[in-house]
């Protein structure tokens, strides 16, 4: 049975968990949060040392990411295995292992027991219900760990994974946002007799896959992409980043659309198992008459010639990227004659979820018509997005040849 | 008929999984599950039942080219209902891969003629 708890044990108590649960944390930025709370941790629980480790979702490694009294696992760059040694069980199994024992039978990395660690504590890091880490405390005399002093660790950690899972947000959301702007080109090439003109919205602040591309080629033929990879974030925005450099080096070794995407497709399905995009090639003859298209799942653009009411051009539908290999896709082309002008757009600018996508084609085809490409970018996205929240992203090129 | 959990039911060796109303991120993961299950628990045909479905994003799309790739590995012959999303599915090429009728009715009797939309990509129209 328990001994009774005194009043002065049951105040010192309250007093750790305030000091680890403290609202004047939550004023430092997370990285600093981080390495005071694992501060506050190593006091409140008579530890000698405390760390995190972070798990890094694409090689399945636990990385030491903040340490107090162990800053040479940071400094070392420390990286577990999931499944293996103490960080790694707690991780693969969700949940706190005790050891009294330390050695390199229970513990993979040799900085711990070459520092003298005689027993050590750890809880898995969980937000939105998966594992994003782990945090351990050690102790360099032997020690048997209780478990209040666990329940303690696991309030520490919670605080952690909402701390990491902000700042990963955070950080995730800078990269990605500065990798787009990197990507998608700033100013559009000259090429005689073509007008362009771009608008860019990530969906609800978030940016996404959604690119396009312009440029021209050694042989004077002007190319535009516009595509959309699966997903959002910083992952949906390195492989959009991967697929135009890859789809700009195949544009300049082969001629035809359609192989260019099979390459691509091909690449994709190699290096990037998994992923799926929808990506539309046109490639405009260096005197601008006529435009060869291909479709991998992509809309297809939407072309108005003055004085005649704009409408889909027929281009015939093929398989997205990265579904299944070896898929051929046809390649239509269309003339153009000068005045005429091509809208090239991703899903967010017409699909709404509680209307079907022809009303949104539709409300599309009446907002375009043959006038100069910013004039005609400002028309559709007042006319289609107007003050909504944009839920989806929306990347939007229109052409005109000039008349 | 038997009903099951995650819109899966059987008759025969016919499996149907009804994928829900909205098809997005939030539920993909879900309805890839079921999917999969199903194409690895004996079905010589699997009917993707999306006669209900008004919305599909991205995510469902991959949850059906993936039913698709693992069904050639287990082959397991895949069809495919759907009515509000068959303009999507067409776009993305799903109907090149796997057929899709209009009523679950044809579905199950897989006769190749009441194929809503199954267009060869090199038929030159």
């Amino acid at each position: 049975m328990a001994a009774p708890v005194s009043r002065a044990a049951l105040e010192d108590r309250l007093r750790d968990i305030q000091s680890i649960t403290d609202a004047a944390l939550s004023r430092l930025d997370d990285r600093d949060l981080l390495a005071e709370l694992l501060e506050r941790t190593r006091a409140v629980l008579l530890a000698d040392t405390a760390a995190v480790l972070l798990l890094d979702f694409s090689s399945g490694h636990l990385i030491a990411t903040a340490a107090a009294g162990l800053e040479e696992e940071v400094r070392q760059g420390v990286r577990i295995p999931v499944g293996r040694g103490f960080a790694g069980r707690i991780a693969a199994e969700h949940k706190p292992v005790i050891l009294d024992h330390v050695d390199h039978s229970t513990v993979l990395n040799p900085i711990l027991w070459a520092k003298g660690i005689r027993a050590l504590m750890g809880v898995p890091l969980i937000a939105g219900g998966k594992v994003i880490g782990v945090l351990h405390v050690g102790s360099l005399t032997p020690r048997e760990f209780t478990s209040e002093d666990l329940e303690l660790l696991q309030l520490a950690a919670d605080r952690a994974a909402t701390a990491v899972a902000s700042l990963t947000a955070q950080e995730d959301r800078v990269a990605a946002e500065a990798l787009q702007r990197s990507l998608l080109p700033s100013t559009l090439p000259v090429a005689g007799g073509a007008e362009m003109s771009v608008r860019y919205v990530p969906g609800e602040g978030r940016v996404g896959g959604d690119w396009y591309d312009v440029f021209t080629l050694p042989s004077g033929q002007l190319c535009v992409v516009i595509g959309d990879v699966t997903g959002s974030g910083l992952p949906a925005a390195v492989i959009m980043g991967r697929m135009r450099s890859a789809l700009r080096a195949y544009a300049l070794e082969s001629a035809d659309p359609a192989e260019v995407l099979a390459r691509l497709d091909a690449k994709m399905q190699h290096f990037e198992p998994g992923a799926l995009a929808t990506v539309l090639y046109a490639v405009f003859d260096p005197g601008l008459d006529r435009v060869r298209i291909c479709s991998a799942g992509h809309y297809p653009p939407v072309i108005a010639s003055p004085g005649r009411p704009a409408e889909q051009a027929d281009v015939p539908p093929g398989l997205l990227i990265g579904a299944v290999p070896g898929v051929r896709r046809r390649v239509v082309t269309v003339g153009i004659s000068p005045g005429t002008l091509l809208c090239f757009y991703t899903d967010g600018l017409i699909e709404r979820r509680d209307q079907r996508i022809d009303h949104g084609l539709a409300r599309l085809c009446q907002a375009i018509k043959a006038e100069p490409p910013d004039t005609a970018c400002a028309t559709v996205m007042a006319a289609l997005v107007g003050s909504e929240p944009v839920l989806d992203d929306i990347a939007l090129l229109i052409f005109r040849r000039q008349p | 008929m038997t009903a099951e959990g995650g819109g899966l039911r059987w008759m025969g060796r016919q499996a149907v999984v009804t994928v829900p109303t909205e098809i997005d991120t939030i539920n993909a993961g879900e309805v890839r599950q079921t999917l999969l299950a199903a194409t690895s628990r004996d079905a010589t045909v699997l009917i993707i039942d999306m006669s209900g479905t008004t919305f599909c994003d991205s995510a469902g799309v991959q949850a059906i080219i993936d039913t698709y790739n693992q069904a050639a590995a287990t082959h397991t012959q895949l069809r495919l209902v759907a009515t509000a999303v068959l303009r999507i599915l067409t776009l993305v090429g799903v109907d090149q891969l796997i057929p899709i009728y209009l009523t679950l009715e044809a579905a199950q009797a897989g006769t190749p003629a009441a194929a809503a939309s199954t267009r060869d990509p090199d038929d030159p129209e």
